[in-house]
């Protein structure tokens, strides 16, 4: 284990901010302690304490993201129109990312980074992924929305993370998860130590044996669904503050009528348009519906066909819902009876 | 057992179900419920955390005969909603509960951490040790509160006693600001705070006036008045859609912002439009369920409008 000292954590962020964007989560400016994470500056204060209402997988899939460009040429300048791609490859280093965000990050890489043969890598998200360090901020406390010990590692899971720092008294003892991390840790910054690591956070639990089945027998009693998700408003909060949705749709947008450019921006199964066929008919016309398919994606389908769970257990669908439906009395409910 | 529910419990002769709310075990705090049995009711709560407006369900569940648990600032929203012929008010039982003014469970949360306990009693609210007036963590809308007694309302059941109503906060911080600023300073304002907006469309979900859901403009490809793009510009321009639909019909019930997960100001955009409906028309919003909006005077026998 290496040690880093509390006071040497701004001049460890300093020199990192020298080859790469940093972000970490702040206090939004104007606000009651809402924490996001964002781009950090030199002096800019760093909020480890509360959690942020939304996860950082902007940085590897953003709510917008230019796909490529398109232009008219005129005659005389070669092919009629001109298409340039994009290719992210922008290096970022994030601060005080959980644990369970980080592991989100390694869910998404079983999707988006498929390396078997004839699966497919998407480009961007890959040019995003390998520009980002990830160091993370271990927990020793919880709150009562958080559930990652309903997982197999729960708040020692790693990974996802390049180097987890664990608080202890006057700073941090760091473990390098992968080898970003140990070229991180080994800068003299850091000293070696032989300091035990602190206790970890014991979350709530939520029973998930035999969920990915249940969801599947579950999946024709629209009135149980009707039931246990009648408070829902269907916004899309849940899936946008999630560290592991990563639903989006591709449009393109006109500049003029010479040039434009095809987008991807976020999208969320909890909306009606989502499923909205061409014909006018939806297959998900009520909440109940689409609350159904946000489960049983996460809980069952997403397993069956990646071997993942969609979930970590950060907890934010619960913390930040404005109808206060609690996701795990959900999930509860799906299990009894 | 107590009148509260006991009133609750009655009104199931009349209805189908009942709307309302129980304490969330994990949280502490009261979260909103459908009863559809009289003995769900006996789990029904009334504090000074039910800060929702329950009435956003409402035209959701057309053709159910509904009992709804509304304060007065609730009950606003169901005349509205009525003089709108939006919902049909003979399919409506109102419970009316007296509020003692709404603690901002939210942003207590965000300072004290998710779930921790309240304690609000003789006038002050304790969180984590920490002792403050009332007045200091009441919603924004709570503050000169005009909407004590229910507007419209068919049985009482109790609540708290008319006390004296927390004088309109003066603006402060951001609010303060805001007024402050030239027309070029706002510009810049609403650009820094819609760039936190991710569209997830909270705030309309969670407005009981918005009524056209399904089909909004902030989110229709065709015609396409604000692209999909989650970025500043066309995010404030999709909200400005929305909040100008608004005129005439909010009745500050505050639950958008109160919905925003990123802590944008809607209610400044809001309270400012409502400000200048009430110079012009004498009129707020939810005044009561047969009160013609000024803004909606057409000739409603000549539309077949109505609930459908």
């Amino acid at each position: 284990m290496r040690f880093i000292a509390e006071e040497n954590i701004p001049r460890l962020l300093g020199r990192l901010a020298a080859n790469a964007a940093v972000w970490a989560p702040q206090v939004v400016k104007d606000t009651v302690n809402t924490v996001l994470f964002a781009p950090w500056r030199a002096g800019g204060e760093i909020e480890t304490g509360a959690y942020s209402a939304l996860s950082a997988k902007e940085l590897v899939l953003p709510a917008t993201e230019r796909l490529f460009s398109y232009r008219y040429r005129r005659a005389g300048e070669g092919e009629r129109i001109g298409i340039k791609g994009c290719a992210p490859q922008e290096r970022v280093v994030i601060f005080g990312m959980r644990a369970c965000d980080a592991k989100a990050l390694a869910v998404l890489d079983a999707l988006f980074l498929s390396r078997s043969a004839g699966s497919y890598n998407d480009p961007y998200y890959q040019g995003r992924r390998s520009g980002l360090t990830v160091i993370t901020l271990a927990c020793t406390s919880c709150d009562s929305a958080c559930f990652c010990s309903s997982f197999e590692k729960g708040a020692a899971e790693t990974a996802g993370s390049d180097l987890i720092f664990y608080p202890v008294s006057g700073g941090y003892l760091a473990g390098p998860v992968s080898e970003k991390g140990k070229e991180l840790a080994a800068v003299d910054l850091f000293q070696d130590s032989s300091q035990e690591k602190p206790g970890l956070a014991k979350t709530a639990k939520v029973e998930l044996v035999g969920i990915q089945q249940r969801l599947l027998e579950r999946f024709d009693d629209i009135d149980f669904w009707r039931l246990a998700t009648e408070v829902c408003l269907s916004c899309g909060y849940c899936s946008y503050a999630c560290p592991a949705c990563h639903c989006f749709n591709i449009f393109d947008e006109t500049d003029g009528d010479r040039a434009g450019g095809r987008y991807r921006c976020w999208d969320a199964c909890m909306f009606y348009a989502y499923t909205l066929e061409s014909s006018g008919h939806n297959p998900r016309p009520e909440a109940a519906h689409r609350y159904r398919n946000r489960l049983a994606h996460k809980f069952s389908y997403f397993p069956l066909n990646r071997g993942e769970i969609l979930c970590t257990g950060c907890g934010r669908c619960i913390r930040g819902c404005p109808a206060g439906l609690d996701f795990r009395d959900v999930i509860r409910a799906v299990s009894a009876g | 057992m107590n009148e509260f529910v006991q009133t609750i419990k009655q009104t199931f002769k009349e209805v189908d179900l009942v709307l309302g709310w129980v304490r969330s075990p994990a949280a502490g705090v009261a979260v909103p419920a459908c009863f559809h049995t009289p003995a769900q009711a006996d789990d029904a709560v009334f504090d000074s955390t039910c800060m929702h407006n329950l009435v956003v369900h409402l035209p959701r569940l057309a053709g159910k005969k509904v009992g709804i648990v509304a304060k007065g600032c609730d009950a606003r929203s169901i005349a509205q909603l009525v003089a709108e012929h939006a919902v049909d008010r003979s399919r409506v039982i109102v419970i009316g509960v007296h509020c003692p003014g709404m603690i901002d469970v939210k942003k207590a949360w965000r300072c004290f951490g998710f779930g921790k306990r309240i304690s609000d009693a003789g006038g002050r609210v304790a969180m984590e040790g920490k002792t403050v007036a009332r007045e200091e963590v009441l919603l924004q809308k709570c503050r000169g509160c005009r909407d004590w007694e229910p507007v419209i309302c068919d049985v009482t059941a109790g609540g708290a006693t008319k006390a004296a109503t927390a004088p309109p906060a003066e603006p402060a911080g951001i609010r303060k600001r805001f007024a402050a600023m030239s027309p070029a300073e706002r510009r810049q304002f609403w650009q820094d705070q819609f760039s936190r907006c991710i569209r997830c469309y909270a705030c309309r979900e969670a407005c009981p006036l918005c009524f056209c859901r399904d089909q909004c403009a902030m989110q229709a490809r065709d015609p396409g008045w604000a692209t999909a793009a989650i970025d500043a510009s066309q995010s404030w321009m999709a909200q400005l859609i929305r909040i100008s639909h608004m005129a005439g019909r909010c009745s500050g019930c505050e639950e958008c912002e109160r919905a925003c997960p990123v802590g944008i100001p809607l209610m400044l955009l809001l309270e400012e439009q409502n400000a200048v409906i009430e110079e012009l028309f004498g009129y707020r919003a939810g005044a009561g369920p047969e009160v013609k909006p000024p803004l909606l005077t057409f000739n409603i026998k000549d539309d077949a409008w109505g609930e459908s």
